[in-house]
């Protein structure tokens, strides 16, 4: 019995692999299509075969209603397999995908937090497509979820600081008050308003120093929408989304067949192809980081995906959602060592990594070195380039900030709102070798070098 | 007869012993004449009055720091005293920049002055002797800046400003501002019926500053004088070979002494004119290029014109804070810097970051005169070479 079972398993992802894998189903549409059309062949050409065959044998008129009944099934397949199908050239935006620049894993990730959101608002379409031409290596997200299940991209769990709410009269009578994660917060929550509702709100930037002209212009975007920004780059980038708020989406969202946020959530990344573990063959082509701060998400998504997973942390004051401990109960080495097993990184607050004082750092903590005792990624949050957000150590210059992570704590990714600036200052101190560019300007440095002891000499 | 020859020649021994230095130089001079040249293949980065991000503008430190940093030119601002020393310091007035309100024995030294007809109220540099101005303490100008450094320096002459320079491990030029000439001559007088000029001018000479620009005495002392004042910079025309630069205000502000309006001094006319006199100008940034809901608009046609008349431009300032970056830069000064320099093209940029800048350079357009350098090279080529092998 129980082989019985394996087997059915077997057969169900082995139908999911073959028909939802879009590499794998272009080779399979094309072969049902030769496969149809051969059927399709040797059916017509038995139908022509036996009016001849009647003749010779009886010499009378041949009846007409066998061959029309029989054909009726091989236009109907026909049909379906034409229908079915897709062309069989690839769409011509499409024809280099094979070949596409792979992921940069030579150097620690950028991370385009919420987008490249110094100019657009937050999570929308538009900064997602500016963090990517401006070198990201992963577009990040938060998760949530509307009223009617929905995954939907928007950090907050009100509409109120990043959308136009205020300003939809018919929603007025929407405003609630709920509990999330032990606090009362008040606003127009997102899991009381259906996808389409959302969708008839616009987008705004949060800070008020920042650019204002977007305002108004863009709408939230799907879980979907976002990955496929993703997936349609002309280059490979990842994606790094976060279950956020996972307890209050289960307390107010229900999903049918007793399905959760995270079983959604999983099955949304599966039906695009996101699969793998961390820097595997499958993982490079769709390279993808789930997040959370609840420890308890990532666990029950560990049997559902072997994608890499990175726990958040929060404030030293802020204990866990869903377990309730504190900071310094899930960064002690006992901890570490235990949730290893779930997750390849951590991805703390900077601020708890290296303390500041009078807005000047200290000496940094031990986390980074003992995450990465256990084997941990240490990816933190967030780096943006104004300055009362930059210590005085750095001089208000955002690449001095970058130099101090990356070259001094040594860790390995970055949460950024400023994408352009951490991959300016990434190509400029540790740039990607761009082969004959390199060549030519090594050559004119040669030059240059012999050049000065030829006047040397003549003076 | 021999005891009286012997007196005058024993106070001629005296005399000289007193005078002469040692014969072997001083252990930290030992390299000066093997100090690293002025750069003079890009953009100068004239750190404008010293790197104030963190440390109080204008004080010894802030120009240390600058130095440390990678400045080429140490920037600052000459004003007087009641008693005629020159000093440096940017406003005329010491309420913003000083603990002055803190000192009750100068609380009846308040007063009400003229200064580029607009009535300013405060305690004023030219009420206060050098004495009374070295009791006071520094402090951060901006409140968004750090306030750690507050009353830990005071107020610096234009000589201890000078040996600042002089005393680097490389060469480092200087850049002082005659700074509200018409207002100081109102107020001091210097003997011998001296102006202030004079005065800045005579200080200059006495450390040996002197030369035409790119010469080889300049190159060993680079300085660039700056004035807002025309009839300053043509003055000391006579007294100097130093090469001056027109500093130009607001479009809104007449010249001091002339009251000439900003149209006419940026018009081809006038640059036509003072080019006889100054090597190039030094606008505000944005009135070069206009801005508008804070995103910067086409350049306007002023460097294209000032570099015809072999005119060479140091706009001024820029600051790291994103209060003072537009929104074209996505927050990043870097990319200021980038525009400035690449796009606009100008020739030296008055920068409170100096650290910022000199990193940008560095990255950007660098030095190779170093050994590392051919070091690096050599690995590259080898890494370039390696890769044919396996191939």
């Amino acid at each position: 019995m129980a082989d019985g079972v394996i087997s059915v398993e077997k057969i169900k992802a082995f139908w999911h692999s073959q028909v939802h894998d879009p590499d794998k189903w272009d080779l399979n549409k094309k072969l049902l299509r030769a496969v149809g059309l051969f059927a399709g062949s040797i059916v017509l050409m038995r139908q022509y075969e036996q009016p001849t065959k009647r003749k010779a044998h009886k010499g009378g008129a041949p009846p007409m209603a066998s061959p029309s009944r029989s054909v009726f099934p091989f236009i109907f397949m026909l049909f379906l397999v034409g229908c079915s199908a897709r062309s069989l050239y690839p769409l011509p935006s499409r024809r280099h995908n094979g070949n596409r620049q792979p992921l940069q894993t030579f150097r620690p990730y950028n991370i385009a937090h919420r987008g490249s959101n110094g100019e657009i608002p937050e999570e929308t379409t538009a900064a997602y497509k500016k963090a990517i031409e401006e070198g990201t290596d992963f577009i990040e997200t938060d998760i949530l979820a509307s009223k009617d299940g929905v995954l939907i991209s928007f950090h907050d769990v009100i509409l109120d600081d990043t959308t136009d709410i205020d300003e939809h009269p018919e929603f007025i009578d929407r405003k609630r008050t709920y509990e999330v994660q032990g606090l009362n917060r008040t606003g127009y929550f997102t899991v009381d308003f259906t996808l389409k509702e959302l969708k008839s709100l616009r987008v705004k930037q949060r800070y008020p120093f920042r650019d204002q002209q977007y305002n108004g212009k863009f709408s939230i975007i799907t879980f979907e929408e976002f990955i496929s920004i993703a997936l349609d780059a002309n280059r490979v980038v990842g994606i790094y989304p976060e279950m956020k708020n996972p307890v209050f989406i289960n307390q107010r969202v229900k999903w049918s067949g007793g399905k959760k946020f995270e079983d959604k959530f999983v099955e949304t990344l599966k039906k695009y192809g996101y699969r793998g573990s961390y820097m595997s063959e499958q993982w490079l082509k769709r390279p993808a980081f789930i997040q959370s701060f609840a420890p308890t998400s990532l666990i029950h998504v560990s049997n559902q995906t072997d994608l890499p997973k990175i726990l958040l942390i929060d404030d030293t004051t802020t204990p866990t959602q869903d377990t309730n401990q504190s900071y310094w109960e899930i960064t002690s080495d006992k901890y570490l060592d235990f949730i290893k097993e779930y997750i390849v990184g951590i991805g703390p607050w900077k601020d708890t990594l290296v303390t500041a004082s009078n807005n000047y750092l200290r000496k940094p903590t031990d986390l980074v070195a003992r995450a990465h005792a256990h084997n941990l990624q240490v990816h933190p949050y967030t780096f943006r380039n104004e300055n009362q957000f930059i210590h005085f150590n750095f001089s208000q210059d955002p690449y001095r900030e970058f130099d101090y992570w990356l070259n001094e704590i040594g860790v390995d990714g970055l949460f950024t709102d400023f994408t352009g600036s951490l991959h300016q200052f990434q190509e400029w101190t540790s740039p990607l070798s761009t082969g004959e560019r390199d060549a030519n300007r090594l050559l004119d440095k040669i030059v240059f070098m012999i050049s000065k002891f030829k006047l040397k000499k003549l003076v | 007869m021999a005891s009286q020859s012997i007196v005058p020649f024993i106070f001629l021994l005296l005399v000289a012993w007193c005078s002469a230095r040692p014969l072997y130089p001083l252990p930290s001079r030992r390299n000066d004449r093997n100090k690293r040249p002025l750069q003079t293949f890009r953009p100068f980065n004239i750190a404008h009055r010293g790197s104030n991000g963190e440390i109080p503008e204008e004080s010894a430190a802030a120009y240390m720091k600058a130095i440390e940093e990678g400045a080429d030119f140490i920037e600052t601002d000459i004003l007087a005293t009641k008693d005629g020393s020159l000093i440096c310091f940017h406003d005329v007035n010491l309420d913003d920049t000083t603990d002055i309100v803190h000192h009750k024995e100068f609380a009846n030294r308040k007063r009400t002055y003229e200064v580029q007809a607009v009535n300013i109220t405060g305690y004023f540099t030219v009420d206060f002797t050098l004495e009374e101005l070295k009791s006071l303490r520094l402090k951060q100008r901006y409140p968004f800046r750090d306030q750690q450094y507050n009353g830990m320096f005071s107020i610096i002459t234009f000589e201890e400003f000078i040996s600042i320079a002089l005393d680097a491990p490389r060469v480092v030029g200087i850049y002082p501002e005659i700074k509200n000439p018409v207002f100081i001559n109102q107020r001091v007088k210097w003997s011998g019926g001296k102006k202030y000029e004079d005065k800045f001018v005579e200080t200059l000479k006495k450390y040996g500053y002197k030369g035409s620009y790119m010469s080889k005495e300049w190159l060993k002392q680079p300085a660039f004088i700056q004035s807002f004042a025309p009839t300053s910079l043509i003055y000391i025309s006579n007294l100097t070979n130093l090469p001056k630069l027109f500093l130009i205000d607001d479009v809104n502000i007449p010249t001091q002494d002339t009251n000439q309006s900003y149209w006419e001094i940026t018009s081809d006319n006038y640059l036509d004119f003072i080019k006889e006199y100054v090597v190039g100008i030094g606008p505000w940034k944005d009135n070069m290029v206009p801005v508008s809901g804070n995103y910067i608009e086409t350049p306007s046609d002023f460097v294209a014109r000032a570099h015809v008349q072999n005119l060479q431009v140091h706009p001024y300032t820029f600051r790291n804070e994103n209060e003072f970056l537009h929104f074209n830069f996505s927050e990043d000064p870097y990319n200021e810097y980038d525009y400035w320099i690449n796009k606009v093209g100008v020739d030296g940029l008055f920068t409170d970051f100096t650290g910022s800048l000199h990193q940008f350079q560095e990255w950007t357009s660098p030095f190779l005169s170093r050994e590392e350098d051919a070091h690096k090279l050599l690995d590259k080529i080898a890494l370039l070479i390696s890769k044919f092998k396996h191939a």
